[in-house]
């Protein structure tokens, strides 16, 4: 029964991939996202029986080793229930929205789309609810493979197939430290079962351990596009929105904090891992948060804030707090999918032309549901009471300063920056002078209700899921009791956040022109991700490029076709000098059969 | 001992005809000279005792053979070819000393052979029938299917050497056409 | 009666054969190299013989008769191929018809 939770799917998945040709979009998107709502439902199903009892399931052995046996099977417990119930609900609600979202593409093999979008749904699922290492690595790389489809979905765009290669190579890399992380588990416990690597995490090497678990942590930095891996994440903004808030809310990126979050127990017994999960988290959750405040672009900047909110959530890991992180991934779930499918809800009013805050603007008179839905993403995003992200970011922000003041400080930094960006896009956006009609002709106008409803359900979800914190807490381990001036701070640090952005794109106090100007270096660093994109791109690619194209010119140009040619040209001379002894003269010919008879004889006389 | 004096007689005027048929230029010359060479050759046969082979080698080769060379002699105008050189010096040149060793090869391999050869076994049976009689009764047994192959070459000759030398004959140019 | 050995049959073999030989290379005539290698093969058959007299065989001259049969096919056949190449080309000497060269 459990196993349907995965299985939905795949099934969807297969029908749509084999039969969708046939049944026309409109049924594929009905398939799929009737695939993710049995998968939501089973998953409740199963969220109240793992409440009672963990449980896992054995699905398959599919390879016998000699002291293991490589397995497929899943493993029910409070975390991986919850998650894969959060995962499903978000996934179906874009699901539903993506029918109106894609409806103008329906007829030109959108049922692919829906396909990819299953395919993901289930990867993720794999990810969340295997019992091994090995049915994780499956999914990553099945996730990875949609996020590849789903990103370069508009193919013919030269800019989306370029974002999806990017992605691609980069969770490549991801992946191959993950693969290695696997392989350094199995050799430490001769096992890939997670449950049986928790009970022999007391007898193995803590060195080799801390490897193994910087090595898995590698494979998480690549897939939820953390400092050094990050590039593909805003430029995967390419693809579709659905696949963008279900790439941020429900499946891809999620897939790094939970891995890290289902194997915490491994990182526990290395310290010094977590160290670096918190060092990149932190600096990446900065670094995100100063991009995001320079661009300009709907979806990146929403990106941005991701990555942001992800490396928050390395961060609460790696100080030790893995309630916070999952709590914050639950939520963030929830009020990010609102976020994108708002942003969504905007492109798709301009019919997928704008792409620019600074094109829209004064959106509040024509989309107020939309309008209604940012705002409580925004402020959700924020941080203020009594929304959902109050709850999980006060309980990141309470550990960061039980850790250490320095971490606490700098967790209100982000918070100030988040609030600051996720309102100057929506002071942008829905306020302010009209420009979208210096683009647009057109009135701009509500999205249908098949987009709006999903929002809405998401919206109410945003606000509510904060208070489920204590039961969550007391689910998963510890419960901390809230700090007052703690919260209080958290809400201070994100109303000034507001304010400013209300003081600058509302009030126009600061004239945004002029402080371009003056602060011109400053923005293009952040606007450039500190030229990290810029270093991967000219520097590395570039480079590797450059030697790609040294190598062609010499090594292939001039030496392995030089070998080639020179053969030929080595055959040619050696052909003009033998050809002249065949000249065709026949008594040149009778000469060299006496000669060859000379020869013949010489032999049959010395080789008696 | 008369033998010696034929035998000396018979291969002194062969080598001497052969010397003629490599040097001289005119081919009716040539022609002459090989001629004087199959004759002396033939009494050469005489002398080994090989009757039959010595008659044949008169009756085909002295009369068959060379009256083809002369009927093609006359079809070509070897009055052209008086007028060229009629050999390859440099060839000539560079050959003569890979001919001499050659020789020098050639008698080696044959006096080594000859050393190791085995000694007659039909002498009763030539002197007791004849020679021409040994030659036949052998050959229409022992040798049977070689002299039917032989046969049938010839007979492949002749039709070839008809096609070929028809006038009729088919060019690559009708072909192409 | 005492019969001539066998190397003296030999030496005439061996010298007639060489100078076959190096008539076919000399000469210039398509009809004299043709006569050039009659005379390869008579020096063949004067060996064949030589060597019957001496091991009182019968076989060489049942050889010899083979090759004087096969030299007039190849006469025949060697001359017609010679009267249809003058016939096409107009030419009688081998440095004339090269087309066979690389």
């Amino acid at each position: 029964m459990e196993v349907l939770v995965l299985l939905s799917p795949l099934i969807a998945f297969l029908l749509i991939a084999f039969f969708g040709s046939r049944m026309g979009d409109m049924a594929s998107a009905i398939l799929c996202v009737l695939g993710g709502a049995f998968s939501f439902i089973f998953s409740l199903f199963a969220t109240f029986k793992a409440l009672q009892q963990p449980f896992s399931i054995k699905l398959y052995d599919f390879l016998p080793l000699d002291s293991y046996t490589l397995s497929l099977g899943l493993y029910f417990d409070h975390l991986s229930s919850i998650t894969a119930s959060v995962v499903t609900f978000v996934a179906t609600l874009i699901f539903i929205y993506s029918i109106g979202y894609m409806s103008n593409l329906f007829g030109q093999w959108t049922f692919k789309f829906y396909a990819y979008l299953s395919l993901f749904l289930f990867a993720m699922l794999l990810i969340v609810l295997s019992d091994n290492l090995l049915g994780i690595f499956f999914g990553w790389e099945g996730v990875g493979l949609a996020s590849y489809l789903l990103i370069g979905y508009f193919h013919t765009q030269k800019k989306a197939a370029n974002a999806s290669l990017e992605a691609f190579v980069l969770n490549r890399i991801g992946d191959w430290f993950f693969l290695f992380g696997i392989v350094a588990s199995f050799y430490l416990f001769n096992s890939l079962s997670i449950l049986d690597i928790f009970s022999k995490l007391s007898q193995v090497d803590k060195t080799l351990l801390g490897l193994a678990c910087l090595l898995l942590f590698g494979g998480a930095v690549g897939k939820s596009g953390q400092l050094p891996l990050h590039t593909w994440l805003p430029n995967a903004m390419a693809g579709p929105t659905p696949v963008s808030a279900l790439l941020h809310a429900a499946t891809m990126v999620a897939a790094g904090v939970y891995m890290v979050a289902r194997l915490y127990p491994m990182f526990e017994s290395a310290p010094e891992s977590l160290k670096v999960v918190a060092l990149v988290g932190g600096l990446t959750a900065l670094f995100a948060a100063l991009a995001a405040t320079s661009h300009t672009d709907i979806k990146k900047i929403i990106a941005f804030s991701t990555m942001s909110q992800l490396g928050l959530m390395f961060l609460a890991l790696g100080l030790g707090d893995r309630v916070s992180a999952m709590f914050h991934l639950t939520t963030h779930a929830f009020f990010k999918a609102l976020l994108f499918l708002s942003a969504g809800s905007v492109i798709h009013a301009f019919h997928h032309h704008v792409h620019d805050i600074y094109e829209t603007g004064g959106l509040k008179r024509y989309m107020p549901a939309t309008y209604g839905s940012f705002l409580v993403g925004a402020l959700a995003l924020a941080g203020i009471f009594p929304l959902s992200g109050f709850w999980s970011k006060d309980m990141i922000l309470s550990t960061a300063y039980g850790v250490s003041f320095f971490w606490g400080v700098w967790v209100s930094v982000v918070s100030f920056l988040t609030a600051y960006y996720s309102f100057r896009e929506g002071f942008v956006m829905f306020h302010g002078r009209e420009h979208f009609r210096e683009y647009f002709e057109e009135e701009p106008h509500e999205s249908p209700s098949v987009m709006v409803v999903p929002m809405m359900v998401l919206g109410i979800m945003a606000v509510f899921a904060g208070f489920f914190e204590g039961w969550y807490a007391g689910l998963l381990g510890e419960h901390k009791e809230l700090h007052l001036n703690i919260a209080l701070l958290s809400v201070v640090v994100g109303l000034s956040g507001i304010l400013l952005a209300y003081l600058v794109f509302v009030r126009g106090l600061i004239d945004p022109q002029k402080a371009y100007e003056a602060l011109k270096p400053l923005h293009t660093t952040f606007k450039e991700q500190f030229f990290t994109e810029r270093l991967y791109h000219k520097v590395l690619a570039g480079g590797y490029m450059f030697y790609s194209k040294l190598l062609y010119s010499v090594a292939e140009r001039q030496l392995i076709d030089g070998v080639v040619n020179g053969t030929y040209s080595l055959a040619r001379a050696a052909g003009g000098i033998f050809k002249t002894l065949q000249a065709g003269k026949l008594n040149l010919y009778a000469l060299f059969l006496s000669f060859g008879f000379f020869v013949l004889l010489l032999i049959s006389l010395f080789w008696r | 001992m008369i033998q010696w004096l034929v035998f000396f007689l018979f291969s002194g005027i062969a080598v001497l005809s052969a010397l003629g048929v490599v040097f001289l230029p005119n081919p009716i010359y040539v022609i002459l000279a090989l001629l004087s060479v199959l004759v002396s050759v033939a009494g050469l046969f005489f002398i080994a005792g090989a009757e039959l082979v010595g008659a044949i080698q008169l009756l085909i080769y002295a009369v068959a053979v060379t009256v083809f060379y002369v009927f093609v002699l006359t079809a070509v105008p070897w009055e052209k070819a008086i007028k060229k050189d009629p050999f390859y010096r440099v060839e000539g040149l560079i050959s003569f000393p890979l001919v001499l060793a050659l020789y020098v090869e050639m008698v080696l391999v044959f006096l080594i052979g000859v050393s190791v050869s085995p000694k007659g076994q039909f002498r009763e049976l030539i002197t007791k029938f004849g020679n021409t009689e040994v030659v036949g009764a052998i050959l229409f047994s022992k040798y049977f299917l070689a002299f039917e192959l032989v046969s049938l070459v010839l007979l492949i000759g002749m039709i070839g050497a008809v096609i070929i030398g028809r006038k009729e004959a088919q060019t690559y140019e009708d072909h192409s056409s | 009666m005492k019969t001539i050995p066998l190397e003296a049959y030999l030496i005439v073999s061996i010298v007639l054969f060489g100078l076959g030989v190096f008539g076919m290379i000399v000469r210039r005539n398509l009809v004299t190299v043709l006569m050039s290698m009659e005379l390869a093969l008579n020096a063949v058959n004067v060996l064949f013989v030589g060597a019957d007299s001496h091991l009182s065989l019968v076989d060489g001259q049942i050889f010899a008769l083979f090759i004087i049969a096969l030299a007039a096919a190849e006469a025949a056949v060697g001359l017609g191929i010679i009267i249809a190449i003058f016939r096409l080309r107009k030419v009688d000497s081998t440095d004339e018809i090269t087309d066979m060269r690389g």
